[in-house]
């Protein structure tokens, strides 16, 4: 129904008992076969009746002030613990920084070492007389330093990681391409009974150097002064170092 | 009505006093919050069930049909979970974490009469407040019965601009009641009766 101002002035004087009688009779008439127009004159009447109880009105209108004035309230209060929020926050991340900073420092300070130290496991030429290609294709990329080559040719073939040897290659590959904690599961397999012991055991020792894990560096460190091999003038320059 | 403490109270709310409704306001809203919060509702719907809870004690006062068994704050917090119950039905979002009640406030069931008419009256309520000064004016001075004439004489806009003006404004106020979405659920129910 479409809403005219003639319509709502018809409704009023409806409602107000203001239409002159000719009118009342026509409009009562067509509002008994409109549905929709007794619906519309339902939302007039009760528009009239809220509004004209201007008390209730007044009531109302004063609640939602004191409304706002309690949200207002709490916003603000809700401020200041979010200040101080923040404030403890900056305090926080202060500490996080001077401690990122120390630890940065002293990752700078163990990678350097790092790199002073470290020095591939040198290839042997284990492939003699056996003509085995495709090992010797894994050393020579080992040797040219395509270590992703070597990973991907020892990953495919697992048995060949009985030979500890080949252990140390991955784990020197690894090492070489970021997969620091692959490596130490190549160097840890490294069992006491191996010849290649004390070699998985420097390298250990060298990973966690890398990771910046100088403690766990260290314990490995003494533990291959004890054992007084090839290494064990390395590990106590290192060791000296690292104090 | 149970104590000297409620007495004053409902004084206060009778006659408008700002103090002691700020007051009430203040410290009945956290429970309100937390019992609306948790039975699906937002933080819009908080403040108008507390303010439709409170504008049901006031008119009860002003018709001197406020029959309080326990104490006043029972009996507000049964009008408010009762004014929310009735609008989550009407949502068809009836979880109701039953929990929340308290043998306290279980003990005196707040029955509201005509609540389909109250919730009808809030909205109008609602949206006649949101409307411009200008509008409210015109409007109020036609509800208490004056003639165009008699408006335009009281605001100085002629007799022409007042009816347009009077028309424009019922006119959208009818509108913004129509989209109320609690409006919409009001509607339903007279043609479904």
């Amino acid at each position: 129904m479409k809403r005219t101002p003639e319509l709502f002035e018809k409704i009023e004087g409806y409602l107000t008992k203001t239409l002159p009688k000719e009118e009342l009779i026509a409009f009562e008439k067509e509002i008994a076969g409109n549905q929709e127009l007794k619906q519309e004159i339902e939302k007039h009447r009760s528009l009239h009746q809220i509004v004209s109880d201007q008390d209730t009105l007044e009531f109302k209108e004063k609640l939602k002030q004191i409304g706002d004035q309690v949200k207002k309230e709490e916003t603000s209060t809700s401020f200041f613990s979010s200040f101080w929020k923040i404030a403890a926050s900056i305090v926080v991340l202060f500490g996080v920084g001077t401690l990122l900073w120390y630890s940065l420092n002293n990752q700078d300070h163990t990678s350097d070492l790092y790199a002073q130290y470290y020095e591939p496991f040198p290839v042997e030429d284990i492939s003699r007389g056996d003509g085995n290609v495709a090992l010797q294709n894994i050393m020579k990329s080992y040797t040219q330093g395509n270590y992703n080559d070597v990973i991907s040719a020892l990953e495919k073939y697992p048995d060949s990681l009985k030979n500890t040897q080949l252990q140390l290659y991955l784990g020197n590959s690894y090492l070489n391409t970021k997969q620091e904690q692959k490596a130490i599961i190549q160097f840890k397999n490294i069992q006491k009974t191996s010849q290649y012991y004390e070699n998985g055991r420097w390298y250990l020792a060298l990973t966690y150097l890398k990771q910046g894990n100088s403690k766990k560096s260290k314990s490995i460190l003494k533990e291959i002064v004890q054992y007084n091999g090839i290494y064990k003038e390395n590990a106590v320059k290192l060791l000296e170092a690292l104090k | 009505m149970n104590n000297t403490e409620d007495r004053k109270i409902l004084e206060g709310i009778a006659t408008g006093d700002e103090v002691i409704i700020t007051a009430f306001y203040k410290k009945n809203l956290p429970y309100i919050r937390r019992y609306i919060l948790q039975n699906s509702g937002r933080e819009d719907d908080v403040e108008d069930v507390f303010q439709d809870a409170l504008v049901l004690i006031y008119q009860k006062l002003k018709e001197d049909s406020l029959e309080l068994h326990a104490s006043l704050r029972t009996y507000f917090y049964g009008v408010c979970k009762n004014i929310w119950r009735n609008r989550l039905r009407k949502n068809k979002k009836m979880i109701i974490t039953e929990d929340v009640l308290t043998n306290e406030e279980a003990v005196d069931p707040v029955v509201i009469e005509n609540i389909e008419q109250k919730e009808r009256e809030h909205v109008y309520r609602k949206h006649f407040l949101n409307l411009g000064d200008a509008c409210r004016q015109v409007l109020t001075l036609l509800f208490q019965g004056n003639s165009m004439k008699e408006i335009s004489n009281i605001t100085g806009y002629s007799e022409g601009y007042t009816r347009k003006k009077k028309f424009e404004c019922k006119k959208s106020l009818l509108e913004m009641i129509e989209k109320d979405p609690m409006y919409t659920e009001l509607k339903i129910t007279p043609e479904k009766e």
